[in-house]
């Protein structure tokens, strides 16, 4: 044979193996471009969602992944979770080894079975079925094989061929069907630059292929992964949730329908409750002076305790309950503030949004459906002619309107009994996030600094902070030495710490030695003049930058700090006034020498929140790499001596 | 008259001062108290722990374990609601399950001058399924507000009389009185051990007690069938021991402790034997002997160790013409790591055979262990298995059969044991994982001998550094950078490395360093365990020096240098652990900018531990246009008391202070 009709036989039986769905079990035929970078390969996603009735859905789910590596493991994903609403029917795994031989069948059950509490949940009905398997060596496949029931239609299946880094997917597919009185509606994300058809075949009515996506990698100041990644959201206008069915088309009808289903009739509370929140406020005129007092009865008298039923439950226990026991869950909590909020007469709406300090994510103004788009709940006060004011009422200690980095800055579904508004929460702007460090230490001619400082931070600086008043003696001395790790042996003769809720600002005045803090040179001495307040952070450097640049939050830090020099020594040389300033934000420092023993240090640096494109990342670094290096410009003091050496 | 009265006054004066420690029984002064009086900083604090543990008979399941819990809380702020909320595991296996009865709870509070009780209801209770192996019970109790007063009490019954909760008395939180009793027949013998700094000694006594046996007997008669009544009764004697403290002060989690359970103090009971009238008597663990006896016997282990048929010929196929006995170890033991995965799981005892796990090339420590342990015995070696307690499980001070949770091989060498583990990849003859580096282990021998053997690693884990180094006058660094790691240092480096893309190890190197771009990147022996890893570079890097006018300043460890003291902490009460003696070694060559000439140089110097702990040797040599730097910096030990705390934390702040010396350069 030529080795011309060689290659002719191969490419015909490559493309022959190419009709069989066996090729994806040997890691083999892998294809190239796949594995760069990848832990994992998903060959082979087949999600199908079947809404039989308004109160039938089933799911099956087909999946074969190779697995690279030991970090590739949780790719394969090989679980179902199951609550008393969810069943399932069916389960199965198959080990294949890297020539695509079966090694191991697992059966429903040898799957570990356990329930899904997290340390932090008190209660939850929520189960995991697990695959447990210990791979005998790289790579390997697995092909997993669920299908699950529910009477739940409120949350579909959403279609997510990625769902962690460094996993890259050759094929996935995603089939629903649905009767045809049930109107489907479907929202797709970054699509854009993805292999992918969507269309109708066989009997589904909607069917979308997804081919060869590369595995994403983790970027700093990068908008969030679920953000990035391909995603097909459904939902039907009519579904049923826990027994109650619903017919919706947008936020505004979403929110009458959970309105007057899950919220209404649960704000009833006791007489005496009653007696004692009016009574409370029985001096008050103004509406949010009256919130403030309810906030503060709730604060004192309730605390958080999570329990789970159903996956994504919805209703809150009633205010009643909570008014009995003192505790609830944010649904509990927040309808419970709402009640008493009602009793006194300020107007007030129980709101879902997605929280979490890292991503600001947003619901989708013009989607509706529940289905991963919320996970918390707050309260919104509206105002007419301000902000409006927002209430996190699962927290003991946060001050009065204040939600900080958990809730800040989103999209959140508001419900009013009128029905649902999409509304944005309170954005803490840059101007708003400051932290003023005013301070003075003293160098001795051994090295040694004493010095006091005092530092006020406000907005999510003050949310970065206040937690530190909380700790007990011990942990505060440490929490300090770490903020002060550069410094080799600093250590504090008084801290005292003063969280001002009414105007939400975190004071730290502090008392401060170390040993050895300048460098000896001779009859030199060198030391850094920014003691106190060092950047030290250089973003990641990455050979090639794939997502744009986020930065989510921005800030101020303003720097006035005294320092008296040993007697003795005399300035040789003092660092430059610096004045650097771009997009991002800016840096400025500047030393004044009051006298020839005292010297003024003062360093403004801002950092504006923003979006840019990716190739301002280089830039943005540089950013950071200048501040670090300025922050650790050197004083150089040299001895006063006759006899100079 | 007049004595009565002054009777009357020593039982109010009594009265008044002591504390009622009845269920619900909370008193106003308690309700009242703003902080725990000797530790204001606690969040929370007992004001009486009960635990009663004893045993009862119940005709139809015999012998059962019964525990009873009483405790009371004050929480005095926020931060103390968490312990309102109770978590209750109970173990269960496919036929007996631990139960909880009797569950009641009540929150105290001080509402307007008055005692408030909020009880526990149903819907602050939850029943939790965790897994096959155990159930949970939670409850949560209700108001609970700065000040309350919590009491609960509920009785655990359980099947596993062998198996008694370690009875703790010391917690994150204070205790103001703690009484505890542990009840036993005098058919179980139990051995006691207790841990923890604060020593705790129980009051002994004996008690009788009887168990009525109801005998129900049918008697068939021609005509009629009758059944009679009768009892039987056993008298026997309880084995009672009592605690009862007072003001035992809160025990918190410090840094660098690996386990501060093996500081708090507690008592254990270990079921050592049962010697039941008309029955031999069954031995469970008094000595070191009995627990290896009863450990060796147990079929998941000793019987283990003889069976050799399920991998004879695959054995004889791989040391086919190796005669080396020692080449026979090392291949057996690249054998087995290869061909038996981890699953992540210890245990001493063998979880369903070592013939199924070899078969299905998974399996626990003790499979893995025991099979490697059997293979070398059959080629001839003197192999022993080697009970091991982890870091995890503490330090077992008396003998338990619980002390030890680990199994690990050991090879007897003419005046030395070589141990091995074939559960992690990168573990060594000699260099074991971490996890088992944890004081002694106890070999098993053939002959049911035992004895205790040194875990920690004598061996010192090297790590030697050369650099040639070119500075330029801007402060930027070139360099060619090559390290040579051993042992401990060796594994690590092997378990980072293999298990990470190279590309993305060389971009956290990078950004490890703050912007050093890499090159010429290379690893040798990273799978050969037999030799040390040997890592290299080129490399360049900006900002490494400060320029002042013409003065080039600059440190001459740059970027290897320590910044910060591990040692943070005030005091320190716990032994600090390294796990391993270390040497670092720096060998630097740098050469100077041109044009420029040294001003000034640090001075060559030495710090030395106490008693040999550990030695730090700093040498300088100007050399005209170079210089010349050597840095050896050595922990002989593996861990350190803390009584040489003061001594660690003044000799890295000296070492980091001698790392940060300046050279000054000036142009000539």
């Amino acid at each position: 044979m030529s080795l011309k009709n060689f290659c002719i036989l191969i490419a015909l039986l490559i493309s022959f193996l190419g009709v069989s769905q066996d090729q994806y079990y040997s890691s083999l035929t892998l294809p190239e471009a796949l594995t760069e970078h990848a832990n994992a390969v998903v060959r082979l996603s087949e999600v199908s969602v079947e809404i039989k009735t308004i109160d039938h859905m089933v799911e099956q789910e087909r999946r074969i992944v190779t697995v690279l590596n030991s970090k590739g493991q949780n790719a394969v994903g090989a679980r179902v979770y199951y609550d008393d609403d969810v069943k399932v029917r069916s389960v199965q795994a198959i080990i294949f080894d890297a020539f695509g031989n079966e090694i191991k069948k697992i059966r429903k059950n040898d799957f570990k079975d356990v329930s899904a509490v997290d340390g932090g949940t008190l209660y939850s009905d929520s189960r995991i079925l697990y695959l447990d398997y210990t791979p005998i060596s790289y790579p390997y496949t697995v092909e997993f094989i669920s299908e699950t029931t529910t009477s739940n239609t409120a949350f579909i299946p959403s279609f997510i061929p990625v769902w962690s880094y460094f996993v890259s997917v050759e094929n996935s597919r995603y089939k629903i069907n649905y009767p045809d009185d049930i109107t489907l509606r479907k929202n797709e994300k970054n699509l854009e630059d993805v292999d992918f058809e969507s269309t109708n075949y066989e009997n589904w009515k909607q069917v979308y292929n997804i081919k060869n996506i590369k595995p994403f990698k983790p970027e700093d100041h990068s908008p969030s992964f679920r953000n990035v990644i391909p995603k097909v959201m459904f939902a039907t206008n009519e579904f049923n949730y826990e027994g109650v069915q619903a017919e919706v088309d947008d936020w505004n009808s979403m929110g009458e329908w959970f309105n007057n289903n899950l919220l209404n009739g649960r704000a009833s509370v006791s007489p005496e409750t009653i007696n004692h929140v009016k009574s409370l406020v029985a001096n008050e005129t103004d509406d949010l002076e009256k919130a403030k007092k309810i906030y503060q009865f709730v604060q004192d008298n309730t605390r958080y305790i999570s329990v789970q039923v159903g996956i994504g439950g919805m209703r809150p226990i009633s205010a009643m309950e909570v008014d009995k026991v003192k505790y609830g869950d944010c649904k509990g909590l927040t309808n419970y503030t709402k009640a008493l909020l009602d009793l006194v007469g300020v107007k007030s709406y129980y709101t879902r949004l997605y929280a979490s300090p890292s991503q600001q994510l947003s619901v989708d103004k013009d989607f509706v459906s529940f289905g991963g788009q919320t996970n918390h709940v707050i309260l919104n006060i509206p105002q007419e002619n301000s902000e409006d004011v927002w209430l996190e009422c699962t927290s003991q200690d946060m001050p009065f309107g204040f939600i900080g980095d958990f809730t800040d800055d989103r999209d959140v579904l508001v419900i009013t009994p009128e029905g649902g508004k999409i509304k944005h929460t309170k954005k803490y702007k840059t101007e708003e996030n400051t932290q003023v460090l005013k301070g003075s230490y003293s160098l001795s001619k051994d090295g040694n600094i004493t010095g006091e400082l005092e530092m006020c931070s406000k907005g999510i600086q003050y949310d970065d902070k206040y937690r530190i008043g909380n700790y007990e003696e011990r942990d505060k001395d440490m929490a300090y030495k770490k903020r002060w790790s550069y410094i080799n042996s600093i250590a504090f003769d008084d801290i005292k710490t003063i969280n001002d809720k009414d105007s939400i600002q975190f004071k730290e005045i502090i008392k401060f030695r170390a040993n050895n803090y300048s460098k000896k040179a001779g009859s030199r001495i060198l030391f850094t003049i920014n003691a106190l307040n060092r950047s030290r952070y250089i973003p990641d450097r990455y050979r090639n930058r794939t997502l744009p640049v986020k930065i989510k939050r921005g800030f101020i830090d303003a720097d006035e700090i005294r320092v008296k020099l040993p007697s003795g020594y005399k300035v040789e040389s003092l660092p430059k006034s610096t004045v650097v300033e771009n997009k991002f934000g800016s840096y400025k420092t500047d030393i004044i020498a009051e006298s020839d023993t005292v010297l003024v240090y003062k360093r403004e640096f801002i950092v504006k929140d923003g979006s840019y494109p990716k190739e301002d990342y280089s830039a943005f670094r540089a950013f950071y790499k200048e501040v670090s290096k300025l922050d650790n410009a050197k004083v150089a003091l040299v001895k006063i001596s006759n006899h100079e050496n | 008259m007049r004595i009565n009265s002054f009777i009357v006054f020593v039982l109010a004066g009594f009265m008044l001062s002591a504390q009622n420690y009845d269920f619900g029984k909370v008193s106003r002064a308690e309700l009242e108290e703003k902080f725990y009086p000797t530790d204001s900083s606690a969040s929370a604090a007992y004001l009486y722990k009960n635990r009663s543990t004893y045993f009862t008979y119940q005709q139809n399941d015999g012998f059962v374990l019964v525990t009873k819990i009483h405790e009371r809380i004050k929480v005095y702020n926020k931060e103390g609601f968490t312990y309102a909320n109770k978590s209750i595991p109970l173990y269960k296996t496919s036929r007996d399950r631990e139960v909880v009865q009797g569950l009641k709870g009540y929150t105290y509070n001080l509402v307007e001058g008055k005692v408030e009780e909020s009880k526990l209801k149903k819907d602050g209770i939850f029943k939790t399924e965790m897994s096959k192996f155990y159930n949970q019970t939670k409850f949560t109790l209700p108001n609970i507000k700065e000040g309350s007063v919590i009491e609960y009490k509920y009785e655990i019954q359980s099947p596993f009389y062998t198996n008694v909760d370690v009875f703790e008395f010391q917690h994150d939180i204070p205790i103001k009185k703690l009484e505890a009793k542990f009840s036993a027949p005098e058919y179980f013998v139990f051995q006691a051990s207790s841990r923890g700094f604060l020593s705790v000694i129980p009051k002994e006594d004996k008690e009788n007690d009887k168990i009525i046996f109801n005998n129900k007997t049918r008697n068939n008669g021609r005509y009629t069938t009758s059944t009679t009544y009768s009892t039987d009764e056993v008298s026997f004697y309880n084995n009672i021991s009592t605690f009862d403290l007072s003001d035992v002060p809160a025990l918190k989690e410090e840094p660098h402790v690996n386990n501060i359970r093996n500081y708090r103090s507690a008592m254990k009971y270990e079921l050592s034997y049962t010697s039941f009238p008309n029955s031999p008597i069954k031995h469970y663990a008094t000595t070191w002997e009995d627990v290896v006896k009863t450990i060796y016997e147990n079929p998941s282990f000793g019987n283990e160790l003889d069976k050799s048929g399920y991998f004879e010929s695959d054995i004889d196929a791989l040391l086919s013409g190796v005669s080396d006995p020692m080449e026979k170890a090392a291949r057996i033991f690249n054998y087995v790591k290869s061909n038996v995965k981890w699953n992540g799981y210890y245990s001493k005892y063998s979880s369903s055979g070592l013939r199924k796990a070899y078969r299905e090339h998974t399996g626990n420590v003790a499979d893995i262990n025991l099979m490697l342990t059997a293979m070398l015995r059959y080629v001839g070696l003197d192999a022993n298995p080697v009970l091991v307690s982890t870091r995890k499980n503490g330090v077992p001070l008396f003998p338990t059969r619980e002390g030890y949770d680990y199994v690990i091989c050991g090879i007897e060498a003419p005046n030395d044991i070589i141990l091995l583990d074939a559960t992690s990849k990168y573990s060594a003859p000699n260099v074991l994982p971490f996890r088992t580096l944890n004081w002694q282990g106890r070999i098993i021998r053939k002959t049911g001998s035992s004895a205790l053997i040194d875990l920690y690693p004598k061996q010192i884990s090297k790590n030697t550094i050369s650099l040639f180094l070119k500075l330029d006058d801007a402060g930027s660094l070139e360099g060619k950078m090559r390290s040579t790691k051993t042992g401990h240092k060796a594994r690590n480096y092997r378990n980072k490395y293999n298990g990470t893309d190279e590309e993305q190890f060389i971009a956290d190197l990078e950004n490890k360093f703050d912007g050093m771009e890499i090159e010429e990147f290379a690893v040798s022996n990273s799978k050969d365990l037999g030799k040390p890893v040997v890592e290299s570079c080129e490399f360049s890097i900006e900002s490494q020096a400060d320029i002042i006018d013409d003065k080039i300043y600059f440190s001459p460890l740059f970027f290897f240098k320590m910044n910060e003291n591990p040692f943070k902490l005030e005091k320190r009460e716990f032994p600090i652990d390294f796990g391993y003696p270390s040497d670092d070694i720096y060998r630097f060559n740098i050469i100077l900018p041109e044009g420029y000439t040294v001003v000034s140089a640090p001075k060559s110097k030495k710090l030395q531990l106490p008693d040999n702990l550990g030695s730090f040797v700093y040498q300088v040599k100007v050399n005209g246009g170079m210089i010349q730097l050597v840095i050896d910096s050595k922990i002989n030990v593996p861990i350190v008391s803390p009584i040489y705390y003061d001594a660690l934390k003044s000799y890295f702040s000296g070492l980091i202070e001698a790392e940060n010396e300046q050279i000054v350069l000036t142009k000539a």
